[in-house]
């Protein structure tokens, strides 16, 4: 738990990283990643820029606390490497070297985690996908935002542009109608978003009916991963509910961008915890869910089971549904199986459109309080998408 | 004697009607379909029927072969010849009746009528193996699937229902009521396995009229008034299956969450308590615990549900449903790493392989037909050496047939 805790406070800290101030420069080389003050652990990207003098760069060498760690030959001078889980200082050293020797080098102090400290940490991360027309808008800067935060306008403190590594739960409805053809699509579905994940980037595989049928931890191990979609069948009713608040629960303790990808041909049945907590506690998370609702048409059917009469499931629904808007994801329906594979896709996509800006709300109460919170793009024709607010908690 | 009302529509439940919404329910489905010219189940043996055959000598000749053929296959059946008296009746059957000519039940029925008549007439108890056989031949109708033979499965239905109710009131005995009560327990069964829950119902609501201690069918029917949302008659069901059978413990569950569902949570709470700490410990105890669990957390005793979910969970450690209900009452008690610590033990659960509580619950499960189905076959066996006797009879059809081939 305390290693997950460590990667999820250098994500968040990477993703602060991109609207840092520039470093001071030391001579010919920028280390730009990791930023001053990150904390670093586990699989970490070293980036820097070098500046050629009078020579050309032949090599640029990364060593930690002395060690040499890797070797990139020309740019981008980018280099993923394992810093290990150890809660130590590290020193990160970038060395640049010409034909004739040292060129220049940069280098970078990390101090532990104080994890005591980094627990009050009340960042609000807005994920937010811009679009134009039909295209996302990909140009936009930290000045075209404006953050209000229950009508109060919020400093902006960080920027990034979707590059941030993602936390995913792939939940996956894996209820007896789904067997045959549409298992297979779901598995094709999920694979392609397992396939397009960067490094740093995890996920964990929940498939699910009236009970659980698989679960994985978060890892970034595809293998793992796509050996749990190809060996687990398809049985059983559907529970939406109770594992989705499930997977919400797991996504709870990290941190950075969480998300949720629903795969459902159904509405929920034999669920014992209500949709209403669901919403509740999405709203008291930070988490995205992404809804793809297989052949689900454009009118929802009403049913009745010995759990909730039609009009109850048609609440559940949509409580569901608005769940799923609020936390600033959104509902995909598709007709066929053969688009569930570009669903996942999409979505991948999109999450890698998005700008991730943070702030610090200047009204923290902790009070159960329902915050609203607006985001304005200072462009013409542009239409944004986040999450509606979140609970004070 | 059979009455001259044989196979007419029974006053409570009408045929028609009751096929005509079986047929609406099909074709709602789209299940209905035009329909090609080639039957699907056709085999060499079948009697070929074309659909508006004028001539009334014609119709005489194919009513009489017809009349025959059921009877070969009766006489199969009577000699344990199961599988080929029900394929072959399969045979006859869809070589006469077609989706798209509403007049090819008629005559099939017609022909089938006439020779139950017969035999009927010889003895009574020879109607139980011959409803038998058409309650097998639906059986595999459904199997087969509805599309295309949406009168096919309303006529094999329509059989044994209708052979059932005329046994019982020809009869008159209470062992007759035992056995038509079954017949229609089963076929509500059937379908209700295959989601007509008000066909189902009408059968379930029949078979308790004919036998009023039929537990299988009270229950089946009480499921079916919770769905609809009927708590009030599922309460007074389900007291009287308590009645007859006080350790029923799924009823004792249903009675509690009906009577949560009607706002008497008194009452629900102590027979789910109850249920929750029963010795053994089943799906509904576990489900038991859930629910005890949720009502207490709606009313506000967290610290009750939170009691009751750690308990079951030493009960049922490998329920990860458990653990998240669990997760969410700590959650709303603002324990929030407590929720958490909870939630890293589902990451050590096994994948689970059984059907949920919760799934069981919302199901009629064809178990619960099993008695009745076991009770049907043996009371058909013992009678189907009275079938071959009655057939043994030289009858109307077969002096016609031979005088036409001589």
């Amino acid at each position: 738990m305390r290693r997950l805790l460590l990667r999820n406070l250098a994500c968040l800290a990477a993703g602060a990283l991109l609207l840092a101030p520039a470093a001071a420069r030391a001579a010919g080389v920028q280390i730009e990643s990791p930023v001053e003050g990150a904390t670093v652990f586990g699989k970490t990207e070293v980036k820097a820029q070098v500046f050629e003098g009078a020579e050309p760069v032949t090599r640029v060498e990364v060593y930690v606390n002395g060690k040499l760690v890797g070797t990139v030959a020309k740019p981008p001078y980018t280099l993923l490497f394992e810093a290990g889980d150890e809660n130590i200082q590290r020193e990160l050293k970038v060395v640049a070297y010409g034909a004739s020797g040292v060129a220049g080098s940069a280098t970078r102090v990390f101090k532990p985690l104080q994890i005591d400290d980094t627990m009050d940490l009340k960042l609000q991360q807005l994920f937010i996908t811009v679009n134009r027309g039909q295209e996302r808008a990909l140009d936009l800067d930290q000045g075209d935002f404006r953050i209000a935060d229950n009508g109060k306008q919020q400093q902006i403190v960080t920027f990034g542009k979707g590059e941030l590594p993602l936390t995913a739960v792939l939940l996956l409805d894996t209820s007896e109608s789904m067997q045959g053809e549409r298992l297979q699509g779901v598995r094709r579905g999920a694979t392609a978003f397992l396939q397009g994940m960067k490094p740093l980037d995890e996920a964990a595989v929940v498939m699910f009916s009236d009970r659980l049928l698989q679960l994985t931890p978060f890892s970034e191990d595809k293998s793992v991963l796509a050996h749990a979609l190809a060996t687990t069948q398809a049985a059983g009713g559907t529970a939406v509910n109770d594992f989705l608040y499930m997977s919400l629960k797991l996504l709870e303790p990290r941190l950075g961008r969480r998300v949720v990808v629903l795969l459902s041909d159904g509405d929920d049945v034999h669920s014992v915890v209500p949709m209403s907590e669901v919403l509740w506690k999405s709203r008291t998370g930070q988490a995205m869910i992404y809804w793809i609702q297989l052949e689900g048409g454009e009118k929802h059917h009403s049913f009745a089971s010995a759990w909730r009469n039609a009009k109850d499931n048609d609440k559940e629904y949509d409580t569901l549904a608005k769940a799923v808007l609020e936390s600033g994801g959104r509902i995909q329906r598709i007709d066929k199986v053969a688009e569930i594979e570009s669903a996942f896709r999409g979505i991948l996509q999109e999450l890698r459109e998005q700008y991730v800006i943070g702030y610090y709300p200047t009204d923290v109460r902790k009070d159960g309080r329902w915050h609203d919170v607006r985001v304005d793009v200072q462009r013409f024709g542009v239409r944004v998408r986040t999450r509606d607010g979140y609970v004070d908690f | 004697m059979i009455p001259h009302r044989f196979l007419v529509p029974h006053p409570r439940l009408p045929a028609r009607v009751a096929a005509s919404a079986v047929l609406a329910l099909v074709c709602a489905a789209g299940a209905v379909r035009a329909q090609e010219p080639v039957d699907p189940f056709a085999n060499p043996g079948a009697v070929t029927a074309t659909p508006g055959q004028s001539g009334h000598g014609s119709r005489r000749d194919t009513s009489d072969a017809i009349q025959n053929r059921y009877r070969q296959i009766l006489a199969a059946w009577a000699a344990g010849q199961t599988e080929k008296a029900a394929i072959d009746l399969m045979a006859l059957e869809s070589s006469v009746v077609r989706d798209d000519d509403s007049g090819s039940r008629k005559r099939i029925l017609k022909a089938e009528e006439a020779v139950i008549h017969e035999i009927g007439a010889a003895n009574l108890e020879t109607l139980v193996p011959v409803a038998m056989l058409h309650h097998d031949v639906y059986r595999r109708y459904l199997q087969h699937g509805t599309k295309g033979h949406a009168l096919l499965l309303i006529h094999a239905r329509g059989m044994a229902r209708d052979l059932a109710i005329l046994y019982k009131e020809q009869s008159g005995s209470e062992g007759a009521a035992l056995v038509s009560s079954r017949i229609l327990t089963s076929l509500g069964g059937m379908l209700q396995q295959y989601a007509q829950q008000l066909p189902a119902a009408e059968m379930f609501y029949q078979a308790v009229t004919l036998d009023p201690r039929n537990t299988a069918a009270m229950m089946s029917l009480c499921i079916i008034y919770e769905k609809n949302s009927q708590y009030e008659t599922a309460v007074e069901m389900l007291h009287k299956i308590l009645a007859l059978d006080p350790g029923y413990s799924e009823a004792q569950l249903r009675l509690a969450l009906n009577q949560k569902r009607l706002g008497r949570t008194d009452e629900a709470r102590k027979g789910l308590e109850q249920l929750a700490a029963a010795k053994e410990a089943t799906w509904v105890t576990s489900l038991a615990a859930q629910e005890l669990a949720r009502l207490l957390s709606e009313k506000g005793s967290l610290a009750g549900a939170q009691k009751v979910l750690e308990a079951a969970i030493q009960r049922f450690p490998d329920e990860a449903r458990l653990y998240v209900e669990l997760a969410a009452v700590l959650d709303r008690k603002g324990e929030m790493r407590g929720a958490q610590a909870v939630m890293a033990k589902v990451l050590t659960l096994k994948p689970s392989t059984q059907d949920s509580s919760r799934l069981l619950y919302n199901t009629t499960r064809q178990e619960t037909f099993a008695e009745a189905r076991r009770f049907l076959d043996e009371n058909a066996r013992s009678r189907l050496s009275l079938l071959a006797e009655a057939l043994s009879v030289p009858n109307h059809a077969t002096i016609a047939a031979d005088k036409v081939g001589s």
